[in-house]
């Protein structure tokens, strides 16, 4: 299925947008970067609860929308137009520039094809990466970095997962640390150097004949030695870098100072929750605009944080399913099918909604429902694994799904 | 006297096994014979394995006893004594409440909300009263304060709001009064949090996070009123005045005597109430309930939080059987059980159902028969709303076609036309037919197809609860089941309502796939992660001729030589609660009060009954054995044996008989106590090392306490396996 651009209209836009030169490119003018040293990550978001793709990314130019959603809707002169059709949530303001730098795309009608409305089981979906097989006990973040060359220090913040505990999507072979939080990253206390406990500790697992543990004992000593040498305490965020307050904003804020730190971060993955609404949704206020608030902002701050670093990084939103076309009796909306993803970076081609647009009609709508799929998320995925971190072992990654580079949206240039 | 001789002979024995030198067991022979180390080894195995560890002097208890008695012992619970737990136990009254008694006893938000617009009365009696008291007015104040952010952000500019979507907003129908109710139960369900936050350690980061949510919300309270006395507005200064003066009242609590305190706290004004409960958010507040007896504890603390009262008592319950019950194999097969029928805390009406369906419906039968169990978990309140059967509704039934209940009273004919507009939401709800199949029964490669699930998904129709947010029980509603006969795996099911839903279960109970996925999942958890197929085969055979016998297929398990193999001893990691539960009884530590370890279960990955996913918490090492969760558990070892885990009180003295007998001596005699010599040379000489170095460092290290190195052993690689 060859996928187009969704409008003719972007081209036209895209003129207006070369007037202001994307930042990197200014930035490598400069060369300010090495080639040796540069390493590229991939940052995946997951908005857990499926987020209402409709209202986020908002088709103003279908009068469909406005008929489905009475109550609920954005209305047109609230949305921030970006091509004359789609047109962004009020509350996603932060990202307006990042579009206009053209650093940030839009994917839309994007997700799991798998039909499940389960939070559960679509969730697990787009973390093993192989949606109806629920056998799969490895995630494909962790797949990704199978065949791909490890960064010149052989870091154990290769994969990292901001949280408690280790996600499904960075499960697997691959070494990975989860990290809560950066300051309870040790063993007797912070300090500087490995407390007498920590070293006694570090000795008994380094020398463990127990394969398992000995594993993921070194990497974690390792880790927090690392962590010390590299102090990322003293990585401040960059000057008018505003994390909001909360859990997500805290994630990305440790994962900017991971990066700055130079730890060697490949993959990476956070998640924010929050995104249920069958009740009182609200419009341009409300549930799903408080959220969304939080959302952009934190990952607007986390991009300017990460100021030149951002030309090596791409950053992927996914939700597990979308919402349905209609609003429900209780001004919210129920569980659907496709959703909008978020790509964002330096070497992608914003300012560009992405994937074939499916209609809102009756009849173009799935299971007459919801709005229909035209994009796998894991051709999206696949891209960045592929072109951005330069694995191109696809089929491991996403085994029996047919993700040849030929069908790239060219996300990424 | 016996023990005391045949102890130091047989560590010795145990130390020369951990060495892995055969020939010393071959120079011991001659005054000590093989098969009593044989025997000690079985023990430890057999307390990792069947118990949650071994406690002191409980592998020399089960020696005397003779492992293979012990073990008999285990399989049938009814003969064990258990008052010391119960005991512990008596406290915890949420233990011995309906569902229907704990929303009365500790309303939730729906409850409360029925109260504060008069369609519920408030209670009359005073400790109930202060409880819905205290919840109604911070709801009107929550209300208020929406009101107040609402009024501000519309007030200046306006431009937002499109006049037709006013408009719209205005002229849309409220719902009908039951649909409404319907729809948002609905929601409540969907909004299973499976969205909502994220991961999976909602259970406890609530827990972790109310004391952060209290701060804030408290200073968003007196300040926001505050700010808004600037331009003197006398309300709002009225309304500081008397928050500070209920503060200074509830600041004066503890100085009483226990029952005046309570008493004063009962009859106290509602402002001061709430001043009260605001004082107890986060696990604050301890010298408030010292000295009270339990209800009265209970009440003091549901006037903060009522729900957090039934999840906490549930948790403390579930870490002290684990801890301290002496039916340890029930215990261990009610853990197993409840994770394969697993249950979140965190979907809406779950929380008040949990309680009863670990104890009703999960350790009757841990060791009774599968068909029993897999029937009871079917009808229970909990799974039907976890997987939302209870909303499941027959695309033709007498329901989704609009068909009134009482025909006779709409027509002559007796039979109106269906209503036209059928219900938007009605349909099949695949979620449970799936799981159960997939989850419960035949396994993910059971042989069913698609088609199997929705026909299963048709026969459940009906199966629903009698009003779950008022606790209510199983139903069987034949409005909502689906009509005509269905088929499943080949076999045709007469339509015969409830009785479908019973042949079904039958059928899948005794299915050769689900004996072998059970055997396989049972061989899992007490053999290895990936344990022998001839084994699991033999199971299976007990299981078919036992018909699902589980006692007989664990006797089979137990009996068997890979369950003993030298290949299966500690080859298998702990999970976060058999880590903490077998720490802390390795220690003889004595539980006060079990929700700091919940806690640090959080945070090591595994909230209790905190899994969000129907496949429960994962069995195996790899899911286990991450960087955060390894150094929780070392710091979590360290702050146990140091005494720095709150409401854990460890006895140095248990641990070491000798406080002034050298670091080294001290090392010996915890490597027999707490993990029966199985330590390594590395973790040993790790720990050697530790020791001379501090003696070597002259200043300020203190030379390790028995304490520390207690904690370097729990912390150690052996420890995380059994």
């Amino acid at each position: 299925m060859p996928t187009r651009r969704i409008f003719l209209r972007n081209s036209a836009l895209a003129v207006v947008g070369t007037a202001a030169i994307p930042s990197f490119l200014a930035r490598a003018a400069f060369g300010a970067v090495e080639a040796g040293s540069r390493n590229k990550r991939l940052v995946v978001i997951f908005q857990r609860g499926a987020a209402d793709g409709l209202n986020i990314v908002v088709p103003h130019g279908e009068p469909q929308y406005y008929a489905m959603r009475p109550s609920i809707n954005i209305p047109r002169k609230s949305v921030i137009d970006l091509n004359g059709f789609f047109g962004l949530h009020p509350s996603l303001a932060s990202f307006q520039p990042l579009w206009q730098q053209r650093h940030l795309a839009i994917v839309h009608a994007a997700g799991s094809p798998d039909p499940t409305r389960s939070h559960f089981d679509a969730q697990d979906f787009m973390e093993t990466g192989t949606p109806g097989i629920k056998a799969t006990d490895d995630g494909w973040l962790n797949r990704s970095l199978r065949d791909l060359p490890r960064a010149a220090q052989n870091s154990p913040f290769r994969a990292i997962a901001l949280g408690p505990s280790m996600p499904r999507i960075l499960s697997g072979n691959e070494a990975a640390v989860a990290m809560n939080n950066i300051n309870d990253f040790s063993v007797g206390g912070r300090g500087a150097r490995l407390s007498p406990v920590a070293t006694a500790f570090e000795a008994m697992y380094d020398h463990s004949s127990d394969a398992v543990l000995h594993t993921t004992g070194e990497e974690t000593f390792d880790a927090v030695k690392m962590l010390k040498a590299a102090d990322p305490g003293k990585y401040t965020p960059a000057p008018n870098t505003n994390y909001p307050k909360g859990r997500f904003g805290d994630s990305l804020r440790q994962l900017a100072q991971l990066i700055k730190a130079n730890l060697g971060v490949q993959v990476a993955f956070a998640d924010i929750g929050g995104w249920d609404h069958h009740v009182n949704e609200g419009s341009t206020e409300g549930q799903l605009a408080n959220v969304l608030t939080e959302f952009s902002q934190s990952i607007a701050a986390f991009w300017n944080d990460l100021g030149d670093l951002g030309e090596d990084t791409v950053i992927v939103t996914m939700s597990e399913f979308g919402r349905t076309a209609r609003e429900n009796g209780n001004r919210g909306t129920d569980h659907g099918h496709a959703n909008v993803m978020f790509v964002l970076g330096g070497p992608v081609r914003g300012g560009r909604v992405y994937g074939r647009w499916p209609g809102l009609d009756q009849s173009q709508l799935y299971e007459g429902r919801d709005l229909a799929l035209t994009t796998d998320f894991r051709q999206v995925m696949a891209e960045g694994v592929a072109h951005h971190l330069g694995n191109k072992n696809l089929a491991e990654v996403f085994p029996g799904y047919d993700s040849q580079a030929g069908k790239f949206l060219r996300i990424l240039g | 006297m016996r023990s005391s001789l045949r102890q130091p002979v047989l560590c010795l024995i145990c130390l020369s096994l951990a060495c892995a030198v055969p020939q010393l067991i071959a120079k011991k022979k001659d005054n000590n014979p093989a098969p009593a180390s044989n025997e000690q080894r079985r023990a430890v195995h057999a307390l990792n394995r069947l118990a949650f560890g071994p406690r002191p002097g409980e592998v020399q208890q089960v020696v005397a006893m003779g492992v293979d008695r012990w073990i008999d012992l285990q399989l049938h619970p009814e003969n064990i004594s258990d008052s010391a737990l119960e005991s512990r136990m008596a406290e915890f009254r949420t233990l011995r409440m309906t569902p229907r008694e704990m929303v009365e006893e500790f309303p939730d938000g729906q409850m409360i909300r029925q109260v504060a617009d008069g369609k519920k009365p408030m209670p009359n009696d005073l400790a109930r009263r202060a409880i819905y008291q205290v919840q109604v007015v911070r709801l009107e104040a929550r209300e208020e304060a929406k009101k107040e952010r609402e009024a501000e952000a519309v007030a200046p500019p306006m431009s937002t709001a499109p006049p037709e979507q006013d408009s719209a907003m205005k002229d849309a129908p409220p719902a009908a009064e039951g649909a409404k109710t319907e729809a948002e139960l609905a929601a409540a369900a969907a909004a299973d949090s499976a969205g909502n936050s994220a991961m999976s350690n909602q259970a406890m980061s609530n827990q972790a996070m109310s004391a952060n949510i209290s701060s804030s919300s408290m200073s968003a309270d007196a300040p926001a009123a505050e700010s808004k006395s600037q331009p003197v507005d006398d309300a709002g200064s009225r309304a500081l005045e008397n928050r500070l003066y209920a503060d200074l009242e509830v600041q004066k609590l503890p100085d009483l005597p226990p029952h005046e305190r309570y008493k004063k706290v009962l009859s106290m004004p509602a402002n001061e109430q709430v001043a009260f409960a605001d004082a107890l958010r986060g696990g604050k507040g301890q010298d408030f309930l010292a000295g009270l007896e339990a209800k009265q504890k209970e009440t003091l603390l549901a006037m903060n939080n009522p729900q957090g009262v039934i999840t906490d008592e549930l948790m403390q319950a579930k870490l002290l059987r684990a801890i301290y019950s002496e039916r340890q194999l029930q215990e261990v097969m009610t853990d197993f059980w409840f994770n394969h029928f697993n249950v979140f805390i965190n979907k809406g009406a779950d929380h008040i159902f949990l309680t009863s369906y670990e104890q009703d419906v999960i350790r009757p039968h841990a060791l009774g028969k599968f068909e029993d169990l897999l029937v009871a978990t079917a009808k229970s309140p909990a799974m039907l709303f976890y997987l939302d059967n209870w909303l499941s509704v027959g695309p033709n039934s007498m329901q989704a076609l609009g068909i009134p209940a009482h025909p006779g009273r709409y027509g002559p004919y007796g039979y109106p036309r269906p209503n036209p507009r059928r219900k938007q939401n009605a349909g099949l709800n695949e979620n449970y037919g799936r799981e159960l199949l997939e989850l419960h029964t035949l396994s993910v490669n059971g042989g069913y197809t698609q088609r199997d699930v929705t026909e299963v998904a048709k026969v459940f129709t009906g199966w629903t609860i009698d009003k779950p947010n008022e606790g209510g029980g199983f139903l069987f509603d034949s409005r909502r089941h689906e009509p005509g006969p269905k088929l499943v795996l080949g076999h045709r099911i007469k339509f015969k309502g409830e009785g479908e839903g019973m042949q079904v279960l039958h059928m899948l109970a005794t299915s050769p796939q689900t004996a072998h996925f059970i055997s396989l999942k049972l061989a899992q958890r007490f053999v290895s992660d990936d344990p022998p197929p001839a084994l699991v085969d033999r199971m299976t055979k007990t299981f078919l001729k036992k018909k699902g016998d589980i006692r007989e297929v664990l006797s089979t398990l137990f009996h068997s030589p890979e369950f003993w193999d030298d290949s299966a001893y500690r080859a298998k990691v702990k999970t976060p609660l058999e880590f903490v539960a077998s720490a802390v009884r390795a220690t003889g530590a004595d539980v006060e009060d079990a929700m700091p370890l919940a806690r640090q279960l959080a945070n090591m990955g595994m909230p209790l009954y905190g899994a969000q996913p129907p496949t429960g918490y994962s069995m195996k090492a790899e899911t286990w054995v991450s960087s955060s969760a390894l150094l929780t558990r070392m710091n979590f070892a360290v702050a146990l044996t140091a005494g720095k885990i709150r409401g854990v009180k460890v006895d140095e003295s248990q641990l070491t008989a000798d406080s002034s007998s050298p670091p080294d001596a001290m090392l010996s005699s915890l490597e027999v106590k707490l993990i029966a010599e199985d330590v390594s040379k590395q973790t040993h000489d790790s720990i050697v090392a530790q020791i001379q170095g501090a003696g070597n460092s002259s200043a300020k290290a203190k030379p390790p306490d028995a304490g520390m190195i207690a904690g370097l052993l729990l912390g150690s690689p052996e420890f995380q396996r059994r």
